[in-house]
């Protein structure tokens, strides 16, 4: 059995005496797609802050790759190689596409402001490689042609593309992904679709993947989980969790039902 | 290269700084200086303001703490200029990094009241701790000399100033374009997304704080010179509308036009002082068309409109008026569920 990548226990949240998350415990291996599905409400984005740092849990613990990170900060749980990209776009305005992807490997570079304002050496060749990182990053999402646009100036759904790529390209161990599907077209998602698999598979990064598009979900994800008013109610493989009562009840049954009438 | 890229046109700028001593009298040689200390100032303001996105009003403050370090060390401690003025930017700059820690805890209009309040704070201290500072009539700082150098004083001060500017300049148009740049840009669009790629917050806007504060001590060492005299009132508020109106006219977001900034202002101040009240409807005029017409600055015109000029523009663009995307329709959850 492989360690996990990335392990919540018994993670609990309450926000002035609303529980929103309640005794919450997952596993997710290196190179794994979770799901990560509920109704509204259900805790989902509030689990992914506990994660990356945002709400401090009342109870339980995160560890990643077996290192307790609960308590640190946003910024310093993502040094450690947590990456995440958010339910709106979160491009940078005032830089281009290829300026975006090289802030994006901030943990990995180290000049400092001397080096930088004197523009030494060794500031010259980390720049070198910086770029040349960022223009096979936008290349392996395919958006190479974008590299010198505004990230203002392109598609919603390229937005959130070159996003996930600006995650990536640290090479963090971990990524969430908020919804990122949210507004992509039906012909879009399946390029998506093909997109989060080819990460999975080159990448070797474990992916937790927040989304109401249940078709995606149920495509790409090695495992599902299912989260209901904060707690766990069901996790397995997309079929299990498909074919589960409580799931059918709690959230799928409705869309089904209409489905199938 | 186009003939008129960024380049060219700032060699012909530096090239006409040079020889300005040779041919301007002594009162343009001084509006050429204060030009170059006045352009530290803009730059210094526009690395935390156009660049980190801090909206922070010390900067007067540390312009008068660089002026009054520099000068008090030599008046009170008899030590040479050639050592007080760099300590006295680094005092400013220590100072900003200071403040930074508990005003950084506050953003957007809270910071900028607080700084303000500091910028008012140490007025006081210039107007009140007279033992130190000689209160309200202010100083004359001692005349240094440029020996064994063949320049007059004024002369040698002007190309001091010059050299300062330009190697500042360079420094901050190399740090705006590396990893530190890029941070301070990310802080000022995202927050929570700078975070998630590992920037960390409070030092980087610190960081901010610290650079944009050396920047203001080195020019108001330069200025306590080039005045010969340090009071009060030369580091008030107005000295903060100024700094602002300065990259709001050049360009948020832009190295060259902090300088394009600090020239315009200046030079169009000093030819209406002769006018009575001209100064003050003019100045007005052009923060009123910059601020509804030109929001990003002469810079972005030039921009536009000069082939070549290729200067990699970081102000973020103004937003436009339209839903956030979230809002853009999403395919019915209906058709988009499991079979």
């Amino acid at each position: 059995m492989t360690a996990p990548a990335l392990r919540v226990e018994g993670v609990s949240v309450g926000f002035g005496g609303v529980r929103v998350l309640e005794g919450v415990d997952l596993d997710v291996k290196p190179g794994e797609i979770r799901g990560l599905i509920g109704p509204n409400g259900a805790g989902k984005t509030t689990l992914l802050n506990v994660i990356c740092g945002i709400h401090r849990p009342d109870a339980g613990r995160v560890l990643l790759d077996g290192v307790p990170i609960t308590g640190k900060k946003p910024s310093s749980i993502a040094q450690l190689g947590l990456g995440r990209t958010f339910q709106t776009s979160q491009l940078f305005r005032g830089m281009t596409v290829l300026e975006n992807l090289m802030a994006g490997l901030y943990r990995r570079t180290t000049t400092n402001v001397l080096a930088a304002g004197l523009n030494l050496r060794s500031h010259r060749e980390e720049e070198e490689r910086t770029e040349e990182a960022a223009r096979k990053a936008l290349e392996f999402v395919g958006m190479a042609q974008f590299a010198d646009r505004p990230g203002t100036a392109l598609s919603f759904g390229q937005q959130r593309v070159v996003e996930i790529a600006r995650t990536l390209i640290s090479e963090p161990r971990v990524v969430l992904l908020d919804e990122p599907a949210v507004g992509l077209s039906l012909n879009r998602l399946a390029e998506f679709d093909a997109l989060l698999r080819r990460i999975r598979d080159e990448k070797g990064v474990a992916l937790i993947l927040i989304e109401h598009v249940i078709r995606l979900v149920m495509d790409v994800c090695d495992r599902v989980t299912v989260l209901s008013s904060g707690r766990r109610i069901a996790e397995g493989v997309p079929d299990e969790v498909r074919n589960d009562r409580q799931v059918i009840e709690a959230y799928l049954g409705k869309e089904l039902r209409a489905r199938h009438s | 290269m186009a003939l008129f890229g960024r380049r060219n046109v700032l060699l012909v700028l530096l090239a006409v700084a040079l020889v300005l001593p040779a041919v301007a009298n002594s009162y343009q040689l001084y509006i050429g200086n204060l030009v170059l200390i006045y352009t530290l100032l803009a730059i210094g303001m526009n690395l935390l303001l156009g660049f980190a996105g801090q909206l922070a009003f010390a900067n007067a403050a540390m312009f008068g703490i660089g002026a009054y370090g520099t000068g008090l060390l030599q008046v009170h401690f008899g030590l040479p200029f050639a050592i007080a003025f760099p300590a006295g930017a680094l005092i400013a700059a220590a100072v900003g990094l200071a403040i930074s820690f508990p005003a950084l805890r506050l953003s957007g209009l809270y910071l900028a009241l607080s700084t303000l309040a500091f910028a008012q704070f140490t007025q006081w201290i210039f107007l009140h701790w007279e033992g130190v500072t000689f209160g309200a009539g202010g100083f004359k700082t001692p005349q240094i000399s440029f020996d064994p150098l063949p320049v007059s004083k004024p002369v040698g001060l002007y190309y001091l100033s010059l050299l300062v500017a330009v190697a500042l300049y360079i420094f901050a148009r190399n740090l705006v374009a590396s990893r530190v740049g890029r941070a301070f840009v990310a802080v000022r669009d995202g927050e929570v997304a700078a975070q998630s790629l590992g920037v960390d917050l409070l030092r980087t806007k610190a960081l901010a704080f610290g650079i944009s504060g050396f920047y203001a001590g080195v020019a108001g060492g330069l200025y306590s010179q080039a005045l010969n005299y340090v009071s009060p009132e030369g580091y008030d508020l107005f000295q903060i509308v100024l700094h602002k109106a300065m990259i709001v006219v050049g360009g948020m977001g832009s190295v060259a036009g902090s300088l394009l900034g600090a020239g315009i202002i200046i030079i169009v101040l000093e030819l209406l002082r002769a006018v009575k009240g001209a100064q003050e409807i003019v100045f007005g005029g052009i923060l009123l068309v910059f601020v509804l017409f030109l929001r990003g600055g002469l810079i972005s015109v030039i921009q536009r409109y000069v082939k070549g000029w290729d200067e990699p523009l970081h102000a973020a663009p103004p937003r436009r008026d339209e839903p956030p995307p979230l809002a853009v329709p999403a395919t019915p959850v209906a058709e988009r569920a499991a079979p």
